[in-house]
């Protein structure tokens, strides 16, 4: 039998039940959310940080308007896109950080060995640990898009049912790019630089212009920008979406995580045979 | 101390006491390419570790000792050779194997420090798939065991390096493993907590049967936890054998001799040359050295000296420690080594 019938053989007989599953994500979201909480000061300063750069470009723009002799009322569209992209871009950069950083920091604190040694398997261990920062994002900007419309004294529509699986599925799109990077960091270590860049390319993909060049909706993030933008500002329905719109978000929710796994599976193996996992 | 049976392990997996050992290494072999060349770290090496036994991994830097750990562990990939615990190949199943085999690498944390003692080990639990309620009594038992009962809501960076270690290897243990591989266990650590650590780790082969691989520099811990040594030197295996037994091999080898004076030039010179004496030490009109011999090579020396008119005047058996034994073994090994080279220059 061949090494990947054995694995797969492996996988089968020692797939771990659903109630292991939920004891795994407990315990990942317990230990996110007691650091969270411990380390308060260190997560206020965050969220303060995005608040003051938000803050920085509305009443920067405000002023810039009313210098021009304009009125900051007028851009009513630009400014409610501006709440829903930063909104957005904020659970991006958690939930994307919280992958490719994470196996850095975690490669630098000596835990990923741990990690790697677990019977739910090293990639089992980073799937649970995407959908906790998916979690711990949305708590972020959660409290960032309260911040922002009470700041701003817009009122957007919250439609959970509608924004919620537009959300996740969003989200999983970036995820992929996290897989991808994390898996990275396993042999190069220090892809921070990397990271920063991806911050500037998320600005760029949450605004892309779809209306103009279409393609772009198969880009990460484009398509599920777009409906966000349209369900929080126009109120539009999740049934409301034209069906391709949802085929694509759904499409690239499945196909970025799988490639961005992919890559993060070879690259664990790339480093297991160079003698180079958690090896800081 | 609080005891905790092994066999009610509560990790899914069925207790199978089957003949294999707990460790099986057969013809490792792991080659490090890179743009500059290639380095061969492990040479075919072949190990086996019985269940419940503490083996002590020795071997100057660079040896191979931390691939063959990592290896068993599936964190590298060798290049041949097959490595298994409780017969499963931990490259092929590395979800069995995980369940039974654990670590305490060295110069990593292992936990997290910002988390306290009872978190670490209540989420190394649930890595294992343990649910807190099945796991809380095993943690009480580690927490008592390890003497962390008073640390147990201190978060980890708080706590001194020895019980750092402590705590990593009960977060280890957290898991409901029964192998655990520690690199450089007591590395750092004060007298006081390398002695506590010392006797923590023998009660957890005696008590709990416990598989433990040891690898460290730390002579003293090598030879009071483990049953068997193992030596290692530029990737293979060059000693292997119970601690008694390298004792026995080694033991009555070395002698302090005292020789009255006058020690005759020539005399010395002989000793020197056929017996290797070394640690010459003159003082009050007598000398004394050093010599390495091995069975009845000894009464020739005494023979020798006699011949000569040398009076000898005390004799004392010099027992070796495992640090000697270790120098002695690997730097027989690099001398072989060097020999063969020259052989091989030679034959060219």
């Amino acid at each position: 039998m061949n090494s990947t019938n054995m694995r797969l053989v492996d996988w089968v007989r020692n797939r771990q039940s659903p109630t292991k599953w939920v004891i795994l994500c407990k315990a990942v979201l317990k230990k996110q959310f007691t650091i969270m909480l411990r380390y308060r000061v260190n997560f206020a300063i965050n969220i303060v940080t995005m608040y003051v750069l938000f803050a920085i470009v509305f009443f920067g723009g405000q002023a810039a308007v009313s210098q021009a002799g304009g009125s900051f009322n007028s851009l009513d569209s630009t400014l409610n896109g501006l709440i829903v992209g930063w909104f957005l871009w904020t659970m991006s950069q958690g939930a994307y950080s919280g992958l490719a950083s994470n196996v850095t920091q975690e490669s630098e604190w000596g835990t990923l060995e741990q990690l790697f040694m677990s019977p739910f398997g090293f990639g089992g261990v980073m799937w649970v640990k995407a959908i906790v920062n998916l979690v711990q994002s949305t708590v972020v900007g959660g409290i960032m898009l309260l911040l922002m419309m009470v700041t701003t004294g817009r009122i957007l529509t919250v439609d959970l049912v509608t924004i919620g699986p537009i959300l996740v599925l969003t989200i999983f799109t970036i995820i992929g790019f996290g897989f991808a990077f994390g898996g990275l960091a396993l042999i190069y270590k220090r892809v921070q630089s990397v990271s920063n860049i991806m911050q500037f390319a998320m600005v760029g993909l949450i605004s892309a212009p779809v209306a103009d060049i279409s393609w772009l909706r198969a880009l990460p993030l484009v398509q599920g920008s777009g409906m966000l933008q349209a369900s929080m500002r126009r109120g539009v329905r999740l049934w409301e979406f034209a069906p391709p719109k949802l085929v694509v978000l759904v499409v690239t929710a499945i196909v970025y995580p799988l490639v961005g796994y992919v890559i993060f599976s070879y690259c664990s193996s790339v480093a297991r045979r160079r003698g180079v996992m958690g090896h800081y | 101390m609080s005891q905790y049976p092994s066999s009610t392990r509560s990790n899914g997996t069925t207790e199978s006491r089957t003949n294999a050992p707990a460790v099986r290494v057969e013809t490792l072999q792991k080659i490090y390419r890179s743009d500059s060349g290639s380095v061969e770290a492990v040479h075919s090496v072949d190990l086996e570790i019985e269940s419940g036994t503490a083996v002590g991994l020795l071997g100057p830097n660079g040896a191979g000792k931390t691939t063959t750990i990592k290896s068993l562990l599936g964190l590298i990939v060798p290049t041949n050779g097959r490595v298994a615990i409780h017969g499963k190949d931990v490259h092929d199943s590395p979800a069995e194997t995980y369940n039974r085999v654990g670590a305490v690498l060295e110069g990593a944390r292992n936990t997290y420090w910002r988390l306290t003692v009872r978190e670490n080990l209540e989420f190394f639990s649930a890595l294992a798939g343990q649910s807190s309620s099945e796991a809380k009594e095993r943690q009480a038992a580690l927490l008592e065991q390890f003497s962390l009962e008073d640390k147990a809501e201190q978060t980890v960076k708080n706590l001194s390096r020895g019980e750092k270690q402590k705590v990593s290897i009960a977060c280890t243990l957290a898991r409901d493993v029964d192998v655990i591989f520690l690199d450089e266990p007591t590395l750092g650590l004060d007298v006081e907590s390398t002695l506590d650590l010392r006797r923590e780790l023998r009660t957890m082969v005696n008590e709990q049967g416990t598989t433990l691989l040891v690898s460290s520099h730390d002579m003293d811990v090598i030879e009071h936890i483990c049953d068997r040594v193992v030596i290692m030197n530029d990737g293979e295996i060059i000693a292997d054998d119970t601690v008694e037994n390298l004792f026995d091999v080694f033991d009555t080898q070395q002698y302090e001799i005292t020789v009255d004076d006058p020690f005759p030039p020539a005399v010395r010179e002989t000793v020197i040359d056929e017996y290797h004496a070394t640690n010459f030490n003159q003082r009050e009109e007598a000398t004394r050295f050093t010599v390495k011999v091995i069975g009845d090579e000894f009464y020739d020396f005494v023979n020798t000296l006699q011949a000569a008119d040398v009076s000898v005047d005390t004799v004392t058996a010099v027992e070796p420690d495992l640090e000697e034994i270790f120098l002695r073994v690997t730097d027989d090994q690099t001398t072989v080594d060097q020999e063969s080279e020259l052989e091989d220059g030679e034959d060219r």
